[in-house]
């Protein structure tokens, strides 16, 4: 297509609508971390670092705690994850010839539901008198009226909460990459003497590589910042970063504490986002561009 | 509330209010008649689909203009009450408890009441109707009141360890605990436990205190709840908690259902509170709201309520003959208002530092 | 030698329908506990019941917080869309380092948690004076669902033969008629793609819907999470829970079909026989395969 030097201007609309409903109220949540601006009536403005400083090294240990608990979470249910998604991916690529397609929409079609309902439903299931619980009871497995406790509200219940939600999710470009290896390569490796196994590791898995982690970030960068599933399904010990944020800005005045943990939270993201970048959508800058 | 009162005279006029004048205002049939309410689970009114307690209060509303048009939006806490009431307004009612009244007036949050519209104003108890005056204006009406203290399943609990607040920091007990979710009430609370003189009132040293006490009794605590209803009876009923922070009327829906249970009379003394009605400075509905409130505190809806969750009302037509239990009536002494500033309880007030009380509160949650 | 022996084979096929069936049992519980006529969702099942429908319908609450997160999500897919055309237009015309700036901006929502952009919200419509409103819901959603509608519509737009646009223009069509006519009747399948995605995000969405929606006017989720903890209100919750679970399969099952039948149509209008028929045999990857290989 022959290039019209104008037309790279209609990005602009879309671009500054992004600036205003995304940029601009980062930038305020900026404002209000180094107290610039306060939603405390009568409260003093002036720029100033020591909320920061109390997250980051003073007394604000608690926040750091559950900051660092979040990760182990979201890493840990992010590796689980990436992990037994693999083989769901492979047998849609592998196993899976003719009906692959077919298939793969099934594993994504509960993705497609409402998120909070699945999460509703897996509280009725997991709760003290729920599904598990009452079937257990039903079956004499234990005594009428006893649940088991770890089931519901707590680590256990927020982490199979986000492995169930995410790995149709995290399924897709492990498979998409899988589909679009050249199958000649395994060949030859068979031609070549390997074994099955030995392809597997030695071919396949390597190859696959960027797919999984691509997967790997698609499932820790939302994790990071859940806050949904803790309500529904967590105790009080199993509440994520994103809840604190959360708790600050809904239960006290003090928007601008509250708002140094989601600048963290951000930068946290952007961070992983840089990292891990190059294993997104790199595709599609390349074909992007015109002339190809 | 003295306080407060004094940093309201300081702080001038509020700041956000642009209440009609009653020359611009609509009157009642051409209001859209659609309530927002801010309304503690339990007390929607009579007819509508939330209310599952069988509370008679409201019902002279909803029999009048139905009840399509309420919507309640549920108060966990009184902090959370007034920061939804500030951020997520705004309301044409709102029923929290008195302590923040000064902040919701500084915020311009609320107008006052028309006194005069609500025939059965002058029923109540002028001591209550005091308390929800600022400035000589009728700011919020009250309703109920009562006490707050630990119930306690008098077959787990012995009766030697149910002598104060520091039951709930027994370890004897660990996980069998539910304080409430409610910041401020938490350091009231640890106050108590701790001898502070002026529970609403701490220093900055007496903060840090109070907060490592709390963190010191968090690990004892299943949950912090939420909803009486939904968390803290069934777990009093089921046996999952022994000892829960609540008001009188756990004692009584439980004991209703035979749970052996007890209402603890610390020897630092229970906390005592008194809840209102107040008018959104902003409301479309002014004459709806004043219909609303007097379906609520007419004597037949403050009869039935304190006959139902026994708690205190301000409708003072309402003589401790015509509540059923009389044992209870004596023992949380319910004929008489004024109970609640006597000596021997704490009336939940006004805290100067009350954001340091929060933030320190969320600390002690993500902790 | 096949890469996968035959009880590999046989092990995977387990693993996988095993996972279908984990996936989709919360749903099945859902869709059992909506006519079960006991109104705490436990076993035993007391007996089947249409009751909590009755009463769901008749709630005006749940009614109004449903069809505002319609309407929402119906403008808010709309508008974003709209703009993912426009930007999609626009990125293809760009090249190198501007390219890579533009998409990296249109695509910061995916990254950006939603609770740090529900918060900022908030305080943008605190600092402008509106405070929380419906078309605050509405913009958020947009901004967040733009993403999506770009990363669908823009391979499409590649994977049109630009010879088509260019016999337009020669034939003296304008640039607007070309594309009223030629571009975007082609782009259909991505637009409806898009809409759906867009739609469904955003009926979903808690996080911006949370902090935004005005207290008397909550959205569909915010309404649900609101139920979900009063025991009372459950089994209604549940029960158009089912309605909803059962409504987005059928749709993502209409869009899959739709989806196929615009393509056929279309590739036969392309007039390419051999892609006909080959296209037309294998299964197609439906739309969001087509996003994550970009």
């Amino acid at each position: 297509m022959r290039r019209r030097p104008g037309k790279g201007a209609l990005v602009l609309p879309p671009l500054l609508f992004v600036v205003a409903l995304l940029g601009v109220p980062v930038v305020f949540i900026a404002l209000f971390s180094v107290g610039l601006r306060s939603n405390i009536p009568g409260a003093p403005v002036a720029f100033s670092l020591s909320n920061w400083s109390d997250f980051l090294t003073g007394g604000g240990g608690a926040f750091r705690g559950r900051f660092v608990y979040s990760m182990e979470v979201a890493v840990g249910v992010s590796v689980v994850t990436t992990i037994a998604a693999y083989p769901l991916a492979y047998f849609l690529s592998f196993v899976a010839r003719r009906r692959t397609y077919a298939l793969l929409l099934l594993l994504l079609a509960p993705f497609f539901t409402s998120y909070l309902l699945r999460v509703i439903a897996w509280q009725i299931i997991l709760n003290s008198s729920g599904v598990v619980n009452s079937l257990l009871w039903g079956m004499h497995l234990r005594p009428q009226g006893d649940p088991v406790s770890w089931l519901i509200y707590s680590t256990f219940s927020v982490s199979l909460v986000l492995f169930y939600t995410w790995i149709p999710f995290v399924s897709l470009p492990i498979f998409v990459v899988l589909e679009n290896m050249d199958h000649a390569l395994q060949e030859a490796a068979a031609d070549l003497g390997a074994s099955r196994m030995a392809t597997f590791w030695k071919v396949t898995v390597p190859l696959s590589l960027p797919g999984v982690i691509a997967g790997f970030v698609f499932v820790l960068i939302p994790t990071t910042g859940e806050f949904i599933t803790p309500l529904l399904v967590g105790g009080p010990n199993n509440q994520l970063f994103g809840n604190s944020i959360q708790a600050f800005f809904s239960a006290t005045p003090d928007w601008n504490y509250g708002s140094v943990l989601a600048i963290a939270l951000i930068v946290v993201v952007v961070v992983l986002t840089l990292l891990f970048g190059r294993f997104l959508q790199t595709d599609l800058r390349a074909e992007a561009e015109p002339g190809r | 509330m003295l306080g407060g009162a004094v940093l309201l005279d300081a702080c001038g006029s509020p700041s956000k209010s642009t209440s009609t004048s009653p020359s611009k205002r609509p009157p009642l049939a051409k209001e859209p008649g659609n309530l927002s309410i801010l309304e503690w689970p339990g007390y929607e009114a009579h007819g509508t689909k939330a209310q599952t307690n069988g509370l008679l209060a409201g019902k002279a509303y909803t029999s009048r203009f139905g009840t399509s048009g309420i919507t309640y939006t549920y108060i966990t806490n009184d902090d959370q009450a007034l920061e939804k009431a500030t951020a997520a307004g705004p309301f044409d009612l709102m029923h929290p408890c008195h302590e923040n009244l000064p902040d919701y007036v500084t915020r311009g949050l609320v107008q006052p009441f028309d006194t005069s519209l609500i025939p059965s104003f002058s029923q109540l108890n002028p001591f209550l109707a005091k308390k929800g005056q600022i400035n000589g204006k009728q700011y919020m009406i009250p309703w109920d009141w009562g006490y707050g203290s630990l119930t306690y399943r008098t077959d787990h609990v012995a009766a030697s360890d149910a002598t104060g607040w520091q039951l709930a920091w027994n370890k004897k007990y660990s996980g069998k605990i539910s304080l409430w979710g409610g910041a401020s009430t938490n350091f009231e609370i640890a106050a108590l436990k701790l001898g502070f003189p002026s529970m609403d009132n701490l220093t900055t040293s007496q903060l840090t205190q109070a907060k490592a006490a709390l963190l010191a009794q968090k690990p004892l605590n299943k949950l912090y709840w939420d909803n009486e209803y939904t968390q803290l009876q069934p777990d009093l009923k089921s046996g999952t908690t022994w000892i829960g922070y609540s008001w009188q009327d756990t004692l009584v829906t439980l004991s209703g259902e035979k749970i052996p249970v007890a209402f603890l009379n610390p020897s630092q003394g229970r906390l005592s509170w008194l809840c209102g009605f107040m008018l959104g400075a902003n409301t479309k509905n002014y004459y709806h709201c004043h219909d609303y409130v007097e379906s609520y505190i007419n004597h037949a809806a403050c009869a039935q309520m304190t006959n139902s969750y026994y708690y205190g009302t301000s409708n003072a037509t309402v003589k401790p003959s015509d509540i059923k239990n009389q044992t209870l009536v004596k023992a949380l002494k319910l004929g008489d208002p004024s109970a609640i500033a006597a000596s021997d309880v704490h009336l939940q007030s006004w805290s100067p530092n009350r954001p340091a009380l929060e933030k320190a509160w969320l600390e002690i949650v993500a902790a | 030698m096949r890469p996968v022996s035959r009880i590999g084979s046989a092990g995977l096929a387990f693993y996988f329908w095993a996972f279908v069936l984990f996936l989709f049992a919360p749903l099945v519980v859902l869709l059992i506990f909506s006519v079960n006529s006991s109104p705490t969702p436990t076993l035993p099942l007391s007996g089947f019941s249409t009751e909590w429908f009755h009463q769901a319908f008749s709630n005006a609450e749940l009614t109004g917080a449903l069809v505002r997160s319609v309407f929402i999500a119906l403008v808010a897919a709309a508008i974003a869309t709209a703009l993912g055309i426009v930007a999609s237009l626009g990125l293809m015309a760009l090249r190198g380092r501007a390219l890579s700036m533009a998409l990296t901006l249109l695509l910061l929502p995916l990254v950006v948690p939603y609770i740090c952009l529900a918060v900022g919200l908030l305080i943008l419509v605190e600092v402008l004076g509106s405070g929380p409103s419906l078309i605050a819901v509405v913009l958020g959603h947009c901004v967040i669902v733009l993403p999506f509608a770009i990363l669908v519509i823009m391979p499409r737009l590649r994977s049109l033969d630009p010879a088509m646009n260019e016999a337009a223009l020669d034939l003296g069509a304008s640039s607007f008629a070309a594309l009223r006519l030629i571009t975007l009747p082609l782009l259909a399948p991505a637009l409806v793609s898009s809409g759906i995605i867009c739609f469904v995000t955003s009926f979903d969405e808690f996080a911006i819907a949370s902090f935004l929606a005005p207290s008397g006017q909550p959205t569909y989720p915010v309404f649900l999470y609101a139920s979900a903890r009063t025991p009372a209100l459950l089994p209604e919750v549940i029960a158009v829970g089912a309605l909803i679970i059962a409504g987005s399969l059928l749709l993502v099952m209409l869009a899959e079909g739709g989806r196929r039948w615009a393509e056929l149509r279309l590739v036969g209008a392309n007039a390419d026989t051999e892609s006909v028929q080959s296209e037309a045999e294998d299964d197609q990857p439906p739309a969001t395969v087509a996003m994550a290989s970009g």
